[in-house]
């Protein structure tokens, strides 16, 4: 199975964020690949390797990122972790919106002429949760959002993906090529399954680490360049931020001197009870 | 040109420290109160650093090791310290003083039987080279070795031996008529025993007894090296261990560096924080400033030292500056913690006991004074 993962940095949800005017003061960030991108990542490496026999590779990861050159460090750790090759397509932030992106994957999407196509639900910075799905709208593709569980099924031919609703776990069969986005629960150990690894086999819950044989072999895997020009996708923004925020520090609390005044404030103040 | 990175200068050592770091909030951090207080090696977490491929760290890979550098050795000790110290140097008394050392001083035969044990954690490896009545003045040892056929019979004790109660095979240092040699002995080879464990103040989470050589029999293909080449396959190593000490002690240093500057900033005494006193400021920032100096010395003393280029002057002035910069900024937290620094919940407590043993295991201060006093006067006269 051939596989396209997109992966994007953003900076450090630990850190704290500065501002400069109305947008984020990018200077001193840390940047990190998006943890949802990371299970995406992980998800297609379980997809194409059997992990019963020494993780013998099985098909091919090609990991997709639209940023600057930095970004190099970002595909280098997937790369690290075990997928075979890269791509880079040069762009800044402040240019791109969710539509250019998905634009800019579905050329990728053209060319290299994947099996599927796995992404992170969403990033950690803006949240959008829409490249999977427009990707899906212009390639007129099958798609399966906020996966927790992949079974190859019929023959490789389709897969049978989990998804955690309100009401449960509803299964979904799509029939490849197409699109997922995953979810948390994706690095389950017992959540994806190839029909190839032995189906009783369990990975360590998470993401894997890169090994230093990964990081070795790593320097050897290309990381290839491109451009929104090359690949032929207009670069207008529609998407415009009109402001960013700080939320509002929480107001001070009040103290009441009785049960009977909680219960008074809570009914007729929050209007809660 | 991209910014200097002092600690990282590749993207092959960016990618590897991020691994010792993801391991260590997954997997060091959680265990090491549990095992400074029990006193024991965590096995399970040597093996899982098998796994990874950080026991060969310093393997080419073409002999199933990762085929990394000094620079990377010392970025594995400096982020394991910072969590757990007595587990860097059961680490360290393996990778380094075992694999590292037997790898370059044996055949390719020995490699054959050896090397992929220990490299993936099955086996765990020690080095004896101290005695009850030698340490420092280490051609003082009395540990001998009689050829016997096609056999050595090794007679003598080896004391302080990290990882001894633990580890499977040991690299022996013992004369062979008054020559040092080295020789591989394994744990099963009749006539070999370890002593009970050895108590001590830190390190806890790594384990050391004395070792028992009672008319031990070792076959003569486990001679590493030649007879008498024993003290030239000690000094080769050196270095790379000296270096990767002083990172430990650096790892500790950055680690209480951080809890103090926390501790300070929301502890309130007389009205503020503790960081506005300016008896407190003092502690943080000289502990920042010679944690920093020890960085900068360490890193670039690091990038010169391999095994066919060597740097005696600095792995010694690295070991010697940083491991009481370790200490002392141990000492410098524990003092801005006050009381809750001596109990064990801040953990530098652990720190401040763990950070004594590098001013003297790996070569004491005195060694390393003696050896560069010694060196720049060689270079003079």
């Amino acid at each position: 199975m051939k596989i396209l993962v997109t992966a994007k940095r953003v900076p450090d949800p630990e850190q704290k964020v500065k501002f400069k005017g109305n947008t984020l003061d990018q200077s001193g960030v840390n940047w990190q690949l998006n943890q949802f991108d990371e299970y995406a990542v992980e998800s297609a490496l379980r997809l194409t390797e059997n992990a019963s026999s020494g993780n013998a590779r099985n098909g091919e990861v090609i990991v997709v990122s639209l940023g600057p050159k930095d970004v190099q460090q970002q595909l280098r750790s997937t790369l690290a972790m075990g997928a075979d090759r890269a791509i880079l397509v040069d762009a800044s932030d402040e240019n791109l919106d969710s539509e250019i992106v998905a634009r800019t994957v579905q050329k990728l999407v053209e060319q290299e002429r994947p099996d599927l196509v796995l992404l992170g639900k969403l990033a950690a910075d803006s949240e959008a949760n829409d490249v999977g799905q427009r990707l899906a709208g212009y390639l007129g593709w099958p798609q399966a959002t906020f996966a927790c569980s992949i079974e190859v099924t019929d023959g490789g031919k389709a897969l049978l993906v989990g998804r955690e609703v309100d009401a449960g776990v509803e299964t979904k069969k799509v029939t490849l090529p197409a699109v997922v986005t995953v979810d948390l629960r994706i690095v389950a150990p017992q959540a994806v399954k190839n029909g190839v690894t032995a189906a009783t086999h369990a990975y360590a819950d998470g993401p894997r680490y890169a090994s230093l044989k990964g990081i070795m072999a790593a320097k050897k895997k290309t990381i290839a360049d491109s451009s929104l020009a090359a690949l032929g996708v207009a670069a207008t923004v529609r998407a415009k931020v009109a402001s960013v925020d700080a939320p509002p520090a929480r107001k001070a609390g009040v103290k009441v001197a009785s049960v009977e005044e909680l219960v008074q404030k809570l009914h007729n103040e929050a209007k809660v009870i | 040109m991209d910014a200097f990175d002092l600690e990282n200068p590749t993207p092959e050592h960016k990618l590897l420290r991020q691994t010792v770091r993801d391991l260590v909030r997954d997997a060091v951090e959680p265990q090491a109160a549990e095992y400074d207080e029990s006193a024991t090696l965590n096995r399970g977490l040597l093996q899982k650093c098998g796994e990874l491929g950080l026991l060969g760290i310093t393997i080419p890979e073409a002999q199933g090791g990762a085929g990394m550098d000094t620079v990377a050795a010392v970025i594995v000790h400096h982020e394991l310290a910072k969590s757990d110290v007595g587990f860097t140097l059961a680490y360290l008394a393996h990778s380094m003083l075992f694999v590292n050392n037997f790898f370059h001083n044996s055949t390719e035969e020995q490699r054959r039987r050896y090397l992929s044990k220990v490299i993936s954690g099955e086996w765990v490896g020690a080095m004896g080279m101290t005695e009850p009545g030698a340490g420092t003045d280490v051609l003082g040892m009395k540990t001998f070795a009689r050829r016997d056929g096609n056999r050595y019979i090794l007679k003598g004790r080896k004391a302080l031996i990290t990882n001894a109660p633990d580890a499977n095979v040991f690299l022996v240092y013992a004369k062979v008529d008054e020559r040092v040699t080295a020789f591989v002995v394994e744990r099963s080879f009749a006539g070999f025993s370890t002593d009970k464990k050895t108590h001590k103040m830190g390190m806890r989470s790594s384990t050391m007894s004395e070792v028992i050589f009672d008319d031990c029999v070792v076959p003569a293909e486990n001679l590493l090296g030649k007879e008498g080449g024993g003290v030239q396959n000690m000094m080769r190593n050196l270095e790379v261990e000296r270096i990767t000490l002083a990172a430990m002690s650096l790892g500790i240093a950055d680690r209480c560096v951080e809890i103090m500057s926390k501790y300070a900033a929301t502890r309130m005494s007389f009205g503020k924080s503790l960081a506005e006193h300016g008896q407190i400021q003092r502690y943080i920032a000289e502990s920042y400033a010679m944690t920093e100096a020890a960085r900068a010395l360490i890193y670039s003393v690091a990038r010169g030292v391999s095994h066919e280029s060597r740097n005696r002057l600095g792995s010694d002035a690295a070991k010697l500056f940083a491991a009481p910069v370790g200490k002392m900024v141990a000492d410098h937290a524990m003092q801005v913690l006050g009381g809750w620094g001596y109990c064990s919940e801040y953990k530098v407590e652990r720190f401040f006991r763990d950070a004594k043993l590098l001013e003297i295991g790996g070569g004491t201060l005195e060694a390393h004074q003696k050896n560069i006093t010694k060196e720049l006067l060689r270079q003079i006269s």
